[in-house]
């Protein structure tokens, strides 16, 4: 049954708590910075190893996942897709999650990492993130109206984000 | 509107139309509580929304 509220923090412990390497992109990823945007789902980019595909499987699993079927359709997860480079979309008892092999112009978690940190995000849960200035970058790749609406506000928070870190006394 | 109101609005909301105050107000909590924020907002957007159906 569908979930009637979608729970971030949850899914993001039930990736941890299986050990699974990933990075958070996408809405939750601006939210993380401090961009005032507001998204209904999680979206990540995972390490597509064997062996973390199949700790992504156990955690998708265990919060009985299946893929969004416009047709009505239960997929269950396919480790052979979430090995490729393409986006998984599923819904899960914690809220819609969206595992995408890459992201913008064919960048996976390897190109990514360099440019994402681990974020400190309460209840002892620490989390990598792409950084705000590579999801700006990514968001102007892929230039679809949707991500295109939402750049000012990125571009505007990595500015005052700037500011504050050259003079913290200007807050 | 007075002179001061017009340029605090001015201030306030950027010449792309982004309004800082909410991105200065994002910046001052952590982002545990920029999380907490985004729960909140979408557990009264569930709330709203199951009052919106049972009309």
């Amino acid at each position: 049954m569908p979930p009637t509220v979608a729970d971030v923090s949850g899914l993001l412990r039930v990736l941890a708590e299986h050990d699974v390497e990933f990075m958070v992109v996408g809405g939750v990823c601006a939210l993380i910075h401090g961009a005032p945007v507001s998204t209904f789902d999680l979206d990540i980019v995972p390490e597509r190893s064997v062996a973390n595909v199949d700790r992504i499987l156990r955690a998708l699993l265990s919060i009985q996942a299946l893929h969004r079927d416009l047709a009505g359709g239960s997929i269950a997860p396919d480790p052979s897709r979430l090995r490729g480079s393409g986006h998984n979309l599923f819904i899960t008892r914690s809220g819609p999650l969206e595992v995408l092999g890459t992201v913008g112009q064919g960048r996976d978690f390897a190109a990514l990492a360099s440019r994402s940190h681990p974020v400190d995000v309460g209840d002892g849960l620490t989390v990598r993130v792409l950084d705000l200035d590579a999801l700006i970058e990514i968001k102007r790749e892929v230039g679809r109206e949707k991500d295109m609406a939402t750049l000012p506000i990125l571009v505007r928070t990595l500015a005052e984000r700037r500011k504050l870190e050259s003079d913290p006394q200007t807050s | 509107m007075g002179h001061r109101e017009q340029a605090d609005e001015t201030k306030a909301v950027a010449d792309d139309g982004v309004d800082v105050t909410l991105i200065h107000w994002m910046l001052s909590l952590t982002p545990a509580e920029r999380l907490q924020v985004l729960q909140s907002n979408i557990r009264s957007l569930e709330k709203l929304r199951g009052a919106a159906d049972r009309r």
